[in-house]
């Protein structure tokens, strides 16, 4: 992750994500009362509207949903070609991703993909994904 | 909304579309408020609505629903924010309702630097910034899923590109206007932006505004030109661009859309012109499948030709976001191609259109033959994703 753009800037809800993937782990809401796993950080229980949850460890594991490879960046900071994808996670949930380490002509829809924590600076670890 | 011509556009307004205008948002919009109540004979007296994602500003005091009574100078009774298809059909319900009476719907943006920004469409958050997804990669992911799930290919993203660039090179009033004409092979060979997209598969980006103005029956009688009549839609809103990972979800809207046509009482063989958002390539593809015109799975084959201008069901005849403007919030565009069709008043290369003399010669004409019904859609994503049926009497 060599590109350079607005550090992501953690709200209240959404710390322990980021404490999470600084300390090795990619965390979702899950809820206390169904069970259901959410993504992104939402207030109610998106199942059951349930306002009980934590925040756990998910398996950091998916498969390709889709994505795209970028030309033309948004700004010039980002450095392409990259890949953008949508990873469906084990646990349920899409999340909106990059894919690393792994030859832009390669990827391809339903591959397996696991998370690569990857820190950013002293306070964020981003979390793309690569080739599990 | 059961098919009763009760609810009017009566008046549209465009302001040029370009490039570096200079001009900030604001005065544009303001300018295209004036034409359209101008156009349907009206002034800003008479207006008591408003619905825009931009509300006028010009005073330094913020975007308030307040602040729009005040630049109007009189009480407003209904001031709400969204644009085009939706904002007609909310707007129809509130005239029903005898919430207003004429209601305005100016939409569209200054991108020229230092003025303003479309920044909805940048916004920062914390899950999507950092992935470089803005804003072609968001749609491209939509794209490719149904590329995937359908068998939709690159040659029929470019045989839609191609058509709504082809509408675009015969109308003067289009900013891709006077380029050089773009078949499906050039657009697939043409600068790749983010996969499958090339760059004449995405918008434009430029400044204008544009205006519609709705009223009811009654007060149309009294009104410039004659009423196009609101019959009926459906709208979704599923999710929130941009923030949450791009889907197919919109697909899932099918049934409400179709019964959407049902309670109009209107069937979809007699629908004349059907304005897709065309924001991205696959947008008419995605839309013809889920609005009912042919089945999931069938758009890429079936939708660039029946968008022709002589199509089943032609549109993007302005030459739609990718070749006509996308100036921030292109929404209003829609419905007011079809006012302008209904009314003959599409400028192209025919010596007379002024007059309304049309050719029908596809190399200078992009006319529709008699259009009486049809419908103009809201933007195709999981944020905003409806249409609204307009007829001509």
């Amino acid at each position: 992750m060599d590109a350079h753009f607005l550090a992501p800037q953690p709200t209240p809800l959404s710390a322990p994500f980021w404490e999470g993937t600084r300390t090795g782990e990619l965390r979702l809401q899950q809820c206390d009362d169904c069970g259901g796993w959410r993504w992104t950080p939402q207030i109610l229980c998106t199942h059951c509207y349930s306002p009980h949850f934590g925040w756990e460890a998910a398996s950091g594991r998916g498969k390709i949903y889709s994505f795209t490879t970028v030309h033309r960046p948004p700004v010039p900071t980002f450095i392409a070609p990259y890949v953008v994808a949508v990873v469906e996670l084990d646990e349920g949930p899409l999340m909106l991703t990059r894919i690393v380490d792994v030859s832009p002509e390669t990827v391809a829809i339903d591959m397996r993909v696991k998370v690569k924590l990857t820190p950013l600076d002293e306070t964020i670890t981003l979390y793309p994904f690569t080739a599990d | 909304m059961n098919g009763a011509r009760d609810i009017a556009i009566v008046g549209i307004g465009v302001t040029a579309q370009s490039r570096g205008s200079g001009r900030s948002a604001i005065s544009l919009l303001m300018e295209s408020i004036g034409l359209a109540l101008d156009d349907a004979g009206l002034s800003m007296r008479d207006v008591d609505g408003y619905i825009g994602f931009t509300f006028p500003a010009g005073n330094g005091q913020g975007m308030s629903d307040g602040n729009v009574a005040r630049q109007f100078g009189q009480p407003m009774t209904l001031v709400a924010e969204t644009s085009g298809a939706q904002a007609v059909l909310l707007a129809g319900a509130a005239i029903r309702a005898g919430l207003a009476e004429v209601v305005v719907i100016p939409a569209g943006g200054s991108q020229s630097p230092g003025i303003e920004m479309a920044t909805y469409t940048r916004p920062t958050y914390e899950f999507t910034e950092w992935t470089g997804s803005m804003t072609p990669a968001q749609f491209a992911l939509i794209a490719r899923r149904h590329m995937h799930e359908f068998g939709t290919t690159s040659e029929q993203l470019a045989a839609v590109a191609a058509a709504a660039h082809r509408h675009g090179r015969l109308n003067p009033e289009a900013v891709a206007f006077g380029r050089p004409p773009l078949d499906a092979d050039t657009i697939l060979a043409a600068r790749m932006i983010a996969d499958p997209f090339t760059q004449p598969m995405c918008s434009l980006v430029n400044d204008g505004a544009s205006c519609i103005v709705v009223t009811s029956a009654e007060r149309a009688r009294d009104c410039r030109n004659a009423p196009v009549w609101l019959l009926g839609g459906a709208f979704e809103t599923r999710s929130n661009s941009y923030f949450e990972a791009p889907s197919l979800g919109m697909m899932e809207s099918r049934p409400r859309m179709i019964d959407g046509f049902a309670r109009a009482g209107v069937v979809h063989d007699d629908v004349d012109i059907v304005m897709c958002y065309d924001h991205f390539a696959h947008g008419p593809i995605i839309q013809f499948e889920t609005l009912g015109f042919c089945a999931p799975g069938e758009g890429g084959d079936y939708v660039p030709m029946a968008m022709q201008v002589d199509g089943a069901h032609p549109g993007s005849l302005d030459g739609g976001n990718l070749a006509y403007s996308h100036n921030g919030v292109p929404y209003n565009f829609k419905p007011i191609e079809i006012v302008r069709q209904f009314r003959g008043d599409t400028p192209d290369l025919c010596p007379g259109w002024r007059e309304g003399i049309h050719t029908y010669d596809r190399n200078l004409c992009r006319k529709v033959r008699d259009p009486r019904l049809a419908i103009g859609c809201a933007p195709m994503t999981d944020g905003r994703h409806g249409f609204a049926i307009l007829a001509k009497d």
